[in-house]
């Protein structure tokens, strides 16, 4: 599937064939999506356990469930659980740093050195960070764009996916995680009993509330021609709307079938 | 516990046949019986009436006399609800635990249990 379909066909897909398995090797690249992603000073702060439901005793799948997330978490067969580690920078000290460097990605065109590393970069700006309020949102930060990338991959796979929160105590039953990783949330998987459109694309904020060019209040020009072109590549899919009838039939019929509430 | 009066002249349970009605059209608790009668069922289990139900899973708040949802009792009401269907395992446990949740969930209730 072409980059921009992956992104127009996205869907938080909440009805999942409960017993297709996914394949082992459909998770592999998930995870392999998640770990090129780009991150601030190649700290890689995301880390992801992934637990088969069936893996999970039906007492303490009953206890991860939560009044939002329940149904998605009974249906999906794999849970991905995504955790930040903070560790990771005083852990490496700059040498996933001085690794781009080495590897011509970093250059001193840039002003990079592997003394900067050593003597600026960790020791005064990268360990102060880890000891401020501010260094979980900013690892939250990157270890979402990594999930994103998962996240699509799972779409490209023909996979569906919706991310969730989950229920940290009786989870880490199972993830056996460090206790100072962060827990985020799980990206739930398995095969979509929804149509791959599942009532079209969401509604979203206008864009020019959204982006600005130069300055706050001064909206990114919005080209319609460009509009037109993302509609032909498929970023831009089926609308949802309102009151649709079909999609209505179809979430009944999967209600009936998966024996959930109308 | 037997119902003071028929199901359906219930403030709840009206709302709740308004609910799936402008959801889904159609006339989904007369085309359906059985999801009145396991609401009903479910009332004997716990001995309340619909609108006891209801009136628990709402608290006035006192800091700003808002109606809000008790979590302690919708808590309460899932572990009942699960109960519940496990009296029948198999499908129609699911069935009819599914129509007390539809019931709660168009009463404003966000439950998933």
């Amino acid at each position: 599937m072409e980059f921009q379909q992956v992104l127009g066909i996205r869907r938080s897909i909440r009805y999942f064939d409960p017993d297709r398995q996914v394949e082992p090797e459909k998770l592999q690249k998930i995870l392999e999506a998640c770990r090129i992603a780009s991150c601030a000073v190649n700290a890689h702060w995301l880390k992801a356990v992934v637990v088969r439901r069936a893996d999970i005793a039906p007492d303490d799948l009953e206890k991860m469930k939560n009044p939002v997330q329940a149904n998605v978490i009974a249906l999906a067969p794999v849970h991905i659980y995504l955790y930040g580690d903070p560790g990771v920078v005083n852990k490496y000290k700059g040498a996933r740093l001085k690794q781009l460097f080495d590897y011509g990605a970093l250059n001193p065109t840039h002003g990079w050195s592997h003394k900067f590393v050593d003597e600026t970069v960790y020791p005064q700006i990268l360990k102060p960070l880890t000891e401020t309020p501010v260094y979980p949102v900013a690892l939250a930060f990157d270890c979402g764009i990594a999930a994103c990338q998962g996240l699509l991959m799972a779409f490209e796979l023909g996979l569906g996916a919706c991310l969730t929160a989950f229920v940290q105590d009786v989870v880490k039953k199972y993830t056996k995680v460090p206790d100072e990783w962060i827990p985020f949330y799980s990206i739930n998987v398995g095969y979509p009993l929804e149509s791959r459109e599942a009532g079209g694309q969401r509604p979203r904020p206008p864009f020019e509330e959204q982006y600005f060019l130069n300055r706050y209040g001064n909206a990114f020009p919005r080209d319609p021609k460009v509009v037109k072109e993302l509609e032909e590549s498929k970023l831009f899919t089926t609308p949802a709307r309102p009151d649709n009838g079909e999609r209505r039939k179809e979430v009944r019929d999967l209600a009936r079938r998966l024996n959930l509430p109308m | 516990m037997a119902l003071d009066k028929p199901i359906g002249e219930y403030a709840s349970v009206k709302s709740w046949d308004e609910g799936l009605r402008n959801h889904w059209g159609g006339e989904p608790l007369k085309e359906d019986p059985s999801m009145t009668e396991a609401l009903e069922k479910f009332c004997a289990f716990v001995g309340e009436d619909p609108d006891t139900i209801l009136g628990k899973l709402f608290r006035i708040r006192k800091s700003d006399g808002e109606r809000v949802l008790s979590v302690k009792w919708r808590t309460h009401y899932a572990d009942k609800i699960k109960q519940f269907r496990a009296q029948q395992p198999g499908p129609e446990g699911q069935r009819q635990g599914s129509a007390v949740l539809s019931f709660m969930i168009h009463n404003g209730v966000l439950i998933q249990a």
